[in-house]
């Protein structure tokens, strides 16, 4: 319980503005040579910035391991790993509406909907829980969920880093899906937000529809492909959109069985 | 004012209301809404852009559906007249986009070599909020007269409230997680229209043809349908094959 009981080193004080919070956040995974590093370091960010005492990030997508991945400490790691134990808890709600979660407080004995799970956290001594979904391409994978010791709303303007540091945390989590990136290569391609910004172009959604129909996959794998050919070959996710797009890229399932797609450049 | 212009006007304010009373598939009336608009105003082309809860604009609908085209309104994520006016709320014109590659570095040479020469933009606003921007393209350089630009504002009002209503979604919803929603099926649409795309050998301008199609020809949402070929619960051969059929008919 260290992480909790000593952990308040909130090291910046005040919250500040969107635009701080932003650029504060966008620098926290530098350093980082692992996808897991990397949503630790996020997490870390979090309690430093949005006054709260524990974040931890989740995957919950289909197809892939399910579990607490980031941490800012072992104490929220293991509190987090029990929504998957006990099946239950706000994080696994807000992914499966696509909305925050906001617990207040979760010894109000209002407060039925997570039984278990619930009355884990407030023997632990943490009194409200703010679950945010992680989403990719509008499709919730997981969620960001910030733990607090004393109940009572999340303010504005740490909500609104909350939903930053989410946004964020669709990095680290997509490179944990797909085993075969490398978040050593993938840190490289631009600061967070230059890279979630190229995600989400028009010619990237439709080149996603391309691999959705050509290799029989479904929207999140297609995504992940389109992002380790993008990796593979040094170019940004929309420079790989424009080239499937155009037809320079062979869209042939034996050509996509290797991680990064074809091997052959781009012509 | 022409008698058959004017008949078209009232024509697509008709068809809009209808829309909306009816329960609308938002992306398909605001797809069509700008298509009415360039049609109504006599200009090249029209585009739909919604801000994000972070304030990014995102291409919500268009007159065109080719994404060299689009790739102009989405470049004014960066900057451009629909960008300006969506952080002003006015109206921003500019009637010679040859002059403008200071104010717009960005945006200026990207829609000149789309071949657009005038843009104006309007805002489209709710009570106190801006949603976004209506772009209107020319590819004549040149200002719209006065009465263009009211009808192209009462177009942007209709979408407006067509976004915030949206009924089938659900009543409890804030503005916010409203626009979010019409965003989301906007990304939905573009999937469909890549999967078609590819399945069909189509260009994008066709794929959403064909998505539109069959969604009016089976009476569904047009963000259903799409939803339902980017899930491959409905075979993308099997709306090709009725959308080929139908051509022919």
């Amino acid at each position: 319980m260290g992480e909790f009981r000593h952990g308040v080193t909130r090291g910046g004080g005040d919250i500040s503005d969107g635009e701080e919070l932003r650029a504060a956040l966008a620098t926290a995974m530098a350093g980082a040579d692992t996808a897991l590093a990397a949503a630790d370091l996020l997490c870390r960010a979090c309690v430093r910035l949005l006054e709260v005492d524990g974040a931890s990030v989740s995957l919950t997508h289909e197809g892939s391991t399910q579990g607490t991945f980031g941490s800012s400490g072992e104490t929220s790691r293991q509190l987090d790993e029990l929504q998957f134990t006990f099946g239950e808890g706000p994080c696994l709600d807000a992914v499966r509406q696509g909305a925050p979660v906001l617990v207040a407080d979760l010894g109000d004995p209002a407060e039925t909907r997570w039984p278990a799970f619930a009355g884990a956290l407030v023997r632990s001594g943490i009194n409200a829980v703010f679950a945010l979904p992680v989403t990719i391409a509008s499709k919730p994978i997981g969620a960001l969920d910030l733990f607090r010791r004393s109940a009572g709303t999340l303010g504005a303007a740490a909500l609104t880093g909350g939903l930053l540091a989410a946004e964020l945390a669709a990095l680290p989590l997509m490179d944990l899906m797909g085993s075969d990136l490398d978040w050593d290569v993938a840190a490289q391609g631009g600061d967070g937000w230059e890279q979630l910004a190229s995600l989400s172009r028009i010619e990237v959604y439709q080149a996603t529809g391309m691999l959705i129909g050509a290799l029989d996959v479904g929207q999140t794998e297609a995504l992940l492909r389109l992002r380790a050919y993008a990796f593979a070959h040094d170019m940004t996710a929309a420079d790989t959109a424009w080239a499937i797009l155009e037809g320079r890229v062979s869209l042939d399932p034996d050509d996509w069985l290797e991680p990064g797609g074809p091997r052959r450049e781009p012509g | 004012m022409s008698d058959s212009r004017e008949r078209d006007i009232t024509g697509s304010f008709v068809r809009l209301a209808s829309s909306l009373a009816k329960g609308h598939d938002v992306v398909d009336l605001l797809s069509e809404l700008t298509e009415d608009c360039a049609h109504l105003l006599g200009i090249a082309s029209a585009g739909l852009l919604l801000a994000d809860d972070r304030g990014v604009l995102h291409v919500m609908a268009a007159s065109t559906e080719r994404t060299r085209q689009l790739e102009v309104f989405q470049v004014q994520r960066a900057d451009g007249p629909c960008r300006d006016c969506y952080l002003d709320g006015a109206p921003v014109s500019a009637p010679d986009l040859r002059t403008e590659a200071e104010r717009w570095p960005q945006f200026a040479p990207a829609a000149l070599g789309a071949g657009f020469a005038s843009v104006h933009a309007l805002p489209m606003r709710l009570r106190d909020q801006v949603l976004g921007a209506l772009g209107l393209f020319g590819t004549s350089p040149g200002a719209l007269d006065p009465d263009d630009l009211s009808l192209g504002q009462a177009l942007a009002d209709v979408a407006s409230v067509a976004i915030v209503q949206d009924k089938v979604k659900s009543d409890q919803r804030t503005v916010n997680e409203q626009l979010q929603a019409a965003l989301q099926s906007r990304i939905v649409l573009e999937q469909a229209k890549g999967v078609l795309a590819q399945k069909g050998s189509l260009q994008m301008d066709e794929a959403f043809a064909a998505l539109r199609r069959y969604a009016r020809d089976h009476n569904l949402r047009l963000t259903a349908v799409a939803e339902a070929v980017v899930t491959r619960a409905l075979p993308a051969q099997q709306l090709l094959a009725h959308a080929r059929g139908a051509g022919r008919s």
